[in-house]
């Protein structure tokens, strides 16, 4: 027991002194601060509409000319938004286009009752302009049409006043709203980066010992299982900790940009993720990190062993490739699978927590699952973590790897 | 009670037979050869011994017993193979190693200063073990084997890649263990490295024991009807119960005739009156005697 914890010690001093290691445990947060203190920055001052110009472009006010050909436009109703002009004729427009006077012109044909003939004209090529103007046009056609009748006016122009009462206590969030896709996709992504570096850190830590021929030294000293305890709780409380930073930043994160942009409150993740998050982290990392270390106890050296991660993070891809029926439809089969199939849990579970409310039942039984996922892999490992292995330098064999997993070696 | 007892141990690898029925003891006090060529299957046999691999049959005894946790604190072992942390500092990779030996960090960092300042290494000891030079690596190496003052020294090939500064530290540091009352197995293919340094020896080719017992008697044993001369004035043409004189460096070596002693050429030479510098049994190297056995295992076959 006491070599297992000079293990631990070793192992855990050595990661969390990595540059690599503090630099992304300070610099993710930070950076994600500092974008959110720039766009609130932005906001907040006239600098924010100069920033906007340079990326929109600088387009001005755009003037158009508009030529009534069916007799039905008497006026351009104030309150307009854009700038319309009236022009007599499409002779005289052409000419104004022509001077520069304005940037393009409308006719409204004269059969416009009949067919709603509308042509658009302007000196270049831009497909989006139209569908812009088609909503001003519209108010404008239908005060003209309708302008003797206020209230027709305004049924036809807002005709549906919705009034939507959900009958479910949490806040619901608004499908529009860009978060709430980027939120889960942003936990999903999360989770996926610190299970698969922390159990990557495994895999190398075990080949660059075969690489530094330390392992043979380190089998006459301690055995192969108190080397497999102690790098696995070592590398797992790194990751755990990394894990609660970075979701403890995000969700001060929300919080500030609860403040500073009045995020909606549905849209503040229950601290409770911090709790589920080590949960499913732990679990998650017990069975990738054991899987690479038993492909760390077969592959002879460093390059082999990014080959084999390749294979083994498989599965871990998958809930990324799923985003979309993940995040559109928390609760459907496809996302409900995902969260309990112990292989694509971890993470799937993850994006489910933070895109919904997901029943505790199955938020329990994917653990159970994932439990006993975990449990089966690190016994059938620990019987691969042999002396014999650790010391052979046979090139690795994936057939070999999953016999030696099924216990069939 | 001998520090290592092997008994008729066999290690087979797929269809190779690695090992095959070797025996040997080791003492306290001595330094023991177990030597072969490249693939005899000495390494195999250390990491029997060590327990790192389990023998197909036959017994190892080790320190008294089967090898035990406790155990792998009283002995050192420097594998051919030779492995350190490379990315951390030379002090903390080497206090890391001897704490896995059992000694507490305050008493291993007191015990790695004095071997780093005996080793002229003191002032590296910030550095990482990847900036060192090989040879400084090499005694690193030694100083993680020894630092926990083990009863049992093991070290695979000790002089490979060593330059001779090196390799007689190597040497000096082992006798000094030897004198101190360690059991030290050497394995090496380089016999001539063992000759001055091995009391008793082990010669396994193909993964079996082809000579075993102290180096004298060994030599003794394979020594020929060979004496070696060197004299102030010049030989006869011929001298009785010679059947041969080769000259080399300024010496003769006279090849004696069957049923000639020893003794019987030192009278005749006496009584020739001859002034004489060197005489001397030529006893053969192990190189020598190791190619003389295979050659007669070779015709065997």
């Amino acid at each position: 027991m006491n070599k297992t914890w000079l293990v631990f010690k070793n192992e855990l001093l050595n990661t969390i002194r990595r540059k690599s290691f503090i630099l992304t445990l300070i610099l993710i947060p930070l950076g994600s601060f500092i974008v959110l203190g720039i766009i609130s920055l932005l906001q907040n001052s006239e600098a924010g509409a100069q920033v906007g110009q340079v990326f929109g472009g600088s387009q001005g006010v755009q003037v158009h000319g508009l030529v009534d050909q069916s007799g039905l436009i008497r006026e351009i109703p104030e309150g307009s938004p854009g700038q319309f002009e009236l022009y007599p004729s499409e002779q005289a427009a052409r000419q104004a286009l022509d001077e520069g006077a304005i940037d393009a012109f409308v006719l409204i044909a004269e059969d416009y009752l009949e067919n709603g003939t509308v042509y658009y004209y302007r000196p270049d090529f831009n497909p989006m302009e139209g569908f812009d103007l088609s909503a001003e046009l519209e108010h404008i056609i239908n005060t003209n049409l309708l302008g003797e009748n206020q209230a027709l006016l305004a049924r036809v122009q807002n005709p549906l006043n919705m009034e939507m009462e959900v009958l479910n206590p949490e806040p619901q969030r608004d499908p529009g709203n860009m978060l709430t896709f980027f939120l889960p996709y942003a936990v999903t992504f999360l989770f996926y980066i610190v299970i698969l570096s922390s159990a990557s850190l495994m895999l190398s830590s075990i080949t660059s010992e075969k690489q530094n021929r330390v392992i043979e030294i380190l089998m006459t000293s301690i055995t192969p299982m108190q080397m497999l305890t102690g790098k696995i709780i070592a590398l797992g409380l790194a990751g755990l900790f990394q894990t609660i930073v970075w979701t403890t930043a995000g969700l001060l994160l929300l919080r500030v940009s609860g403040t500073t942009f009045s995020l909606p409150a549905e849209f503040q993740l229950p601290v409770s993720i911090i709790f589920w998050g080590a949960i499913f982290f732990l679990l998650g990392y017990a069975v990738y990190a054991s899987l690479m270390a038993g492909a760390g106890a077969l592959v002879p050296n460093l390059r082999e062993s990014s080959q084999v991660t390749t294979i083994l993070v498989i599965p871990m891809v998958i809930p990324l490739m799923m985003i979309n029926p993940l995040i559109q439809q928390p609760n459907g089969t496809i996302a409900v699978v995902l969260s309990l199939f112990p292989l694509t849990a971890p993470v799937s579970m993850m994006t489910r927590l933070a895109g919904t409310q997901v029943p505790i039942w199955q938020i329990l039984l994917s653990i159970l699952l994932l439990a006993i996922t975990a449990a089966l892999v690190i016994r059938a490992v620990s019987g691969m973590f042999r002396a014999q292995n650790l010391l052979s330098g046979q090139p690795f064999r994936m057939n070999v790897f999953f016999k030696a997993l099924l216990g069939r070696l | 009670m001998a520090t290592i007892d092997v008994r008729n141990v066999c290690k087979r690898f797929g269809k190779q037979q690695v090992v095959d029925d070797v025996s040997f003891e080791v003492v306290r006090g001595e330094i023991f050869g177990l030597l072969g060529p490249n693939g005899a299957g000495k390494t195999t046999t250390i990491r029997m011994i060590l327990d790192i691999f389990k023998p197909d049959s036959g017994t190892i005894s080790i320190l008294g017993g089967p090898m035990t946790e406790d155990k792998k604190d009283r002995i050192g072992y420097l594998p051919e193979e030779r492995g350190l942390y490379q990315d951390i500092s030379l002090e903390r990779g080497l206090v890391y190693l001897a704490t896995l030996k059992g000694l507490s960090a305050s008493e291993a960092q007191k015990r790695i200063q004095t071997w780093l300042e005996r080793f002229d290494l003191a002032d590296h000891k910030n550095k990482r073990i990847k900036e060192l030079s090989k040879g400084m690596q090499q005694k690193a190496q030694l100083i993680a084997t020894l630092v926990h003052e083990p009863e049992l020294i093991i070290i695979d090939e000790p002089f490979s890649a060593l330059d001779p500064v090196n390799t007689q530290m190597v040497k000096d540091l082992l006798r000094e263990q030897r004198d101190a009352g360690k059991a030290i197995v050497m394995c090496t293919h380089q016999m001539h490295q063992v000759e001055e340094l091995a009391d008793r020896l082990v010669l396994i080719n193909r993964g079996q024991s082809v000579l075993y017992g102290s180096l004298d008697e060994v030599r003794r044993r394979y020594a020929g009807q060979d004496v070696i001369v060197r004299a102030l004035a010049p030989l006869p043409a011929s001298l009785p119960g010679v059947d041969r004189v080769e000259r080399e460096n300024g010496q003769y070596r006279l090849h004696l005739t069957s049923g000639t002693t020893v003794q019987d050429l030192l009278r005749c030479l006496v009584e020739e009156n001859i002034p004489l510098e060197q005489f001397e049994v030529a006893l053969p190297t192990l190189d020598q005697i190791f190619i003389q056995i295979v050659t007669r295992e070779g015709e065997a076959l």
